[in-house]
């Protein structure tokens, strides 16, 4: 069974949950539990305190910070959702549309960078968390993470969660199977680069050619993000917009060395034709249908929800080709909307602090962004049972040392779905290569118009 | 069930007017005048009242947002026509459009020949006509969002159902999201096969009112059963047939939740190039992906003039089969 | 259910032997294709909800296995639990929230339906041709895809978002019902019914109860049926308006399928708990309801 660790539970679990879940809609006219030991400034009415959140398998993996929250915190008990796989084309429209209708937003609600730009500009739609206090925090957090948390009035509404330095995960079993080293250390060193990799890719597809065989890559998505998150700094830290939110889709050049070296390896037949955070995409996670993906730190969590328990130490992380990068990581905001913004900001202020911090990384090894959390031994001494004890908290405390965040315009999030939606077209077929740059530019140009 | 669109029967004459007599004093004249003359107001009054606030209201004020740009909680801002110069020039608007009709009409056609040949089948003398009955209703009533996630799943690519038994005949695992005949196919499965049972029965219904002389002469002429079918049963069931292909036009008009599951993910945008989105998916990423509410308004009006045209289609075929009666 | 209140037997005159020769019997008896079809139709018919069924017994592994599981598993209890367990999709909540949407709906709508139905049958008033044509000319109009824009404009400015009569009050607008109704009542009930209840005094809404209802019933069971159906399926105005943690079962499963790293089995064991109430109603009422559809069809 997949035991994703916030859905393994038993019966009695089941039970007990049905049973909350038959109660959750009087909750609130239950008399007032006399504040406990640990709650901070306790309300007279208990209040709850919804959070939601995105992505695949473990996504932000709260699970454990929210019981021990809720455990110390009866006047303040959180409730953890996690929406969609999907960020930007599932998630952020509807939260978009839930903060313009002014109601059906969570009380904290995460953000990935993506969509950043776009929040920035719509201060009128935040908690100032400064008067809750959360200034406080600027020193915890690197200064670029920081500050993207300041929006267009100069106001402090969101505190970072997770950044997303670079890997290679990459399947020991298979890896054995097709006569190359297994070793995370060799791994790394057998691709400098993307053509070492290539390379590396033909190796492995020349040992498994059948049709039903295990391909080299998962498809176009998760390749094209990861090299884009190296050529980006390479050319002025911009992507899609530079830092005038204009669009330079056709004239950054990481954007067209992206899409050339994810259209090298399609064309070469080393990938598994998977867009990515979709079902099949995680199937085939689960069943081994493909050896190697970029891997961001959050990414971990991803593959070790999706493929579940049984998989237990077949993945391992080895160095990335090609260099640093970050990808992804993301933000805890407190909507205008929220009844309870004072409880919602000391939630916050609890999940992108040093606790909430460390028990996402063991949990969904979402790789903090908080200083003092970096630097915990819980964080950096970090070996990951999944992935084979990896030393993951050692491995991606050194991958995010000098890492500057690129900038990411307001509509990136727009022009990211509408591209990628090309490049699965092109991987899968429905996009013939010859035409796949001229769409996507035409997409890109459209998302963002 | 047939489809006529004549006038119900003539109302019935209005009751004897005496006064007195059985009735009660509180039920003299003047309230039984005002009775026949307001009672029918109260009694349809309920309908047209939910009618003005959640139909009239909407279609209107939909022509007005279309004329606007228009965002849910930004500028409104009066741009006439524009919406619709921009759609009707739009590509991704005609490919919704063609992918509406396409599935449409892959759908309606097996549809209608299936639950013909199953009402006839059913319509013969077998033991446990119930249970068969009942059989081809059951997927009526299934939730058509688990319909479409268990077709989904045996649409799998690698590891689907279907492929994995059509790979006994040679054929390449196929990806069934991929191109357009395929998703297509995979969609319309998913509409008939909850549909084809029902009609069927509905047919079936219409079937037995057939005079059975009808069939014992021709069987006597020496007709064949397929004649028999050809010439009696068809030709009998068109107004049924025009019902079901009426209604099921309104269902393939407006057809979003198979495709939408059949994507994984509800992004609207049925597949990587809109292989499968359909208007009412269009309508949908328009306003609550992209926020342009002018633009969906716009797209609703033009969806609201191709049901039209289906109905209109619709009423001339019931009129001439009612003339022809 | 009104199907189960059924007065009269199903319309079935074609079944009964006339008596006369066994060669002119011959023609209705189901030959070997007829069995064949039959056979095949309800292997189809059946196959998507037992695989439904199969899947919530087994694990996610043997879930994706090539070639896939045929038979049931071990795994129903696990995954049960893990349903149940998994709050975040609210499961629960949706077969709750769908339940009562659906049985409010189609009660409303029945009973506005049979109301307008009657008048426009049976009554005569100023206008009734126009407002009947006004509702044969709406009647096409998808009015909850088509008005999705001001409607959930409509919502915003009522503060209804996020809330059950959200997905209720739309939905009882329904001029297929009303149509539905008037022909069936037309054909159904007799004038002379209706005008010997008049002369004996009876007043208009005496006849609805004790005349028209009980006529129209047949008819009643197929439109509690569609309707009943219609609004359980509803999903894209849900997915709209209605937020996560207060959902109806479709957008619960669509939930499911979602963020939960795809757990295929969890998945099946919610969609075959969505179709289960539906299927002990239908089995309990077979026959009722497959008669009621019958004779409502060919009524109206």
């Amino acid at each position: 069974m997949l035991n994703n660790k916030r859905h393994g539970k038993l019966a009695a679990v089941a039970v007990m949950a049905a049973t909350a879940l038959a109660i959750t809609s009087c909750s609130s006219s239950e008399p007032a539990a006399p504040a406990a030991e640990g709650g901070s400034s306790a309300p007279a009415e208990p209040v709850t305190i919804t959070v939601h959140t995105f992505g695949g398998g473990e996504n932000f993996g709260y699970d454990k910070a929210v019981e021990t929250w809720n455990a110390a915190n009866p006047n303040i008990q959180v409730k953890y959702q996690n929406l969609t796989d999907r960020f930007e084309d599932v998630y952020l429209p509807q939260l978009l549309q839930r903060l313009q209708a002014g109601s059906g937003a969570a009380d904290i609600i995460a953000l990935d960078e993506g969509a950043m730009g776009l929040m920035k500009a719509r201060p009128q739609f935040f908690t100032d968390l400064a008067e809750y206090g959360l200034d406080s925090r600027k020193a915890d957090f690197p200064a670029a993470k920081w500050d993207n948390g300041i929006n267009a009035d100069n106001k402090l509404f969101a505190l970072g969660t997770d950044i997303g330095g670079m890997t290679m995960c990459y399947r020991k079993d298979l890896f054995e199977k097709a006569g190359l080293p297994t070793d995370r250390e060799e791994v790394g060193k057998l691709w400098p680069d993307w053509n070492a990799f290539k390379a590396i890719g033909e190796k492995f597809k020349a040992a498994n050619p059948g049709k039903t065989d295990p391909k080299f890559l998962d498809g176009p998505n998760t390749l094209y993000n990861v090299i884009l998150s190296q050529e980006a700094p390479k050319n002025g830290n911009v992507a899609y917009f530079d830092k005038n939110n204009q669009l330079i889709i056709e004239s950054n050049p990481a954007i067209k060395t992206s899409f050339d070296t994810v259209k090298d390896f399609s064309e070469a037949g080393l990938t598994a034709k998977l867009a990515s955070f979709t079902p099949p995409w995680n199937a085939a996670i689960k069943k081994g249908a493909f050896a190697t993906m970029g891997c961001p730190a959050w990414m971990l969590g991803v593959v070790s929800g999706a493929a579940g328990d049984d998989n237990k130490g077949k993945w391992d992380v080895a160095a990335v080709p090609g260099g640093a990068g970050n990808w992804g990581g993301s933000y805890l905001a407190v909507p205008k909307q929220s009844k309870h913004p004072k409880e919602a900001a000391e939630v916050l202020n609890y999940l992108t602090g040093k606790e909430g911090h460390v028990m996402a990384f063991q949990e969904a090894a979402a790789f903090p962004s908080s200083i003092p959390a970096q630097q915990d031994p819980a964080v950096a001494d970090l070996k990951n049972p999944f992935f084979n004890d990896a030393p993951t908290g050692q491995i991606f405390g050194a991958s995010v040392k000098d890492l500057l965040p690129v900038f990411l315009g307001e509509k990136h999030a727009q022009v990211k779905t509408a591209v990628e939606k090309v490049l699965e077209g092109m991987d899968q077929g429905s996009v013939p290569y010859d035409q796949a740059w001229t769409k996507f530019l035409e997409a890109g140009v459209k998302a963002a118009g | 069930m047939t489809l006529h669109v004549d006038s119900p029967a003539a109302p019935p004459r209005p009751g004897p007017r005496r006064s007195g007599g059985r009735r009660g004093p509180k039920q003299g004249g003047g309230w039984s005048r005002f009775d026949l003359r307001a009672t029918p107001y109260f009694l349809v009054s309920p309908y047209f009242l939910l009618f003005a606030v959640f139909g009239v209201f909407p279609l209107g004020y939909t022509l007005w947002v279309s004329l606007h740009d228009w965002e849910l909680a930004g500028d409104k801002t009066l741009v006439g026509l524009d919406n619709y110069i921009e759609l009707i020039t739009d590509e991704a608007f005609w490919n919704a459009v063609i992918n509406t009709l396409g599935m449409f009409v892959m759908s309606t056609i097996p549809q209608l020949v299936l639950a013909l040949l199953l009402a006839n089948a059913l319509n013969k003398r077998i033991r446990g006509r119930l249970f068969f009955r009942l059989g081809v209703l059951l997927p009526l009533i299934t939730s058509v969002v688990a319909v479409a996630v268990v077709f989904t799943q045996l649409y799998g690519r690698d590891y689907g159902m279907i492929n994995w038994f059509l790979s006994f005949f040679g054929v390449d695992a196929i990806n069934w999201q991929n191109e357009k005949w395929s998703a297509w196919i995979a969609i319309s499965t998913m509409i008939d096969w909850r549909w084809t049972g029902y009609n069927s029965i509905i047919l079936l219904a219409a079937m037995q009112t057939i005079p059975k002389d009808l069939y014992e002469a021709a069987a006597i002429d020496g007709a064949t059963p397929r004649r028999q079918f050809w010439q009696i049963t068809i030709p009998m069931l068109r107004p049924t047939i025009i019902f079901v292909v009426f209604i099921s036009t309104i269902g393939g008009l407006t057809l979003f939740t198979e495709p939408v599951m059949f994507d994984g993910n509800p992004t609207m945008s049925g597949g990587a190039t809109g292989q499968y989105q359909t208007v009412a998916m269009f309508i949908v990423k328009e306003a609550f992906r992209d926020f342009d509410f002018g633009y969906a308004a716009a797209a609703s009006w033009l969806l609201f003039a191709l049901i039209l045209i289906g109905t209109l289609i619709n009423y001339s075929f019931t009129r001439r089969i009612g003339g022809s009666k | 259910m009104t199907a189960t209140q059924l007065r009269r037997p199903p319309a079935q005159h074609s079944r009964r032997p006339s008596g006369q020769s066994a060669a002119r019997n011959r023609i209705w008896d189901a030959g070997p294709l007829t069995k064949v079809v039959l056979a095949f139709a309800l292997v189809l018919s059946a196959f998507p909800i037992y695989y439904m069924f199969i899947m919530a017994t087994r694990t996610n592994e043997e879930a994706i296995d090539v070639p896939p599981p045929l038979f049931p598993g071990g795994h129903l209890g696990e995954n049960i639990a893990r349903l149940l367990s998994t709050e975040d999709a609210y499961f629960m909540t949706g077969l709750i929230n769908s339940a009562i949407v659906s049985v409010t709906v189609t009660v409303s709508v029945v009973l506005i339906s049979t109301l307008a139905g009657f008048a426009f049958a049976k009554l005569r008033f100023r206008g009734s041709k126009i407002l009947l044509g006004l509702i044969l000319v709406t009647m096409m109009v998808p009015l909850q895809q088509m008005g999705v824009v001001p409607l959930y404009e409509l919502m915003v400015t009522l503060g209804w978002t996020g809330q059950l009569k959200a997905v209720i009050l739309p939905f009882l607008v329904n001029g297929f019902g009303v149509f539905m109704m008037t022909q069936y009542a037309t054909q159904a009930v007799p004038d002379e019914l209706v005008e010997a209840a008049r002369v004996d005094g009876a007043s208009t809404m005496r006849i609805y109860l004790n005349v028209i209802l009980p006529a129209l019933r047949p008819g009643m069971a197929v439109l509690t049926l569609l309707v009943f159906m219609q609004t359980w399926n509803e999903f894209m105005w849900p997915l709209i308006v209605l937020n996560p943690d207060n959902p109806v079962v479709q957008t619960s499963i669509a939930a499911l399928n979602q963020a939960h790293g795809t757990d295929y089995v969890m998945l099946f064991t919610g969609t075959a708990a969505s179709v289960l109430p539906l299927f002990i109603v239908f089995i309990a009422f077979g026959r009722q309801i497959v008669g009621g559809l019958m004779e409502g069809a060919v009524k109206a």
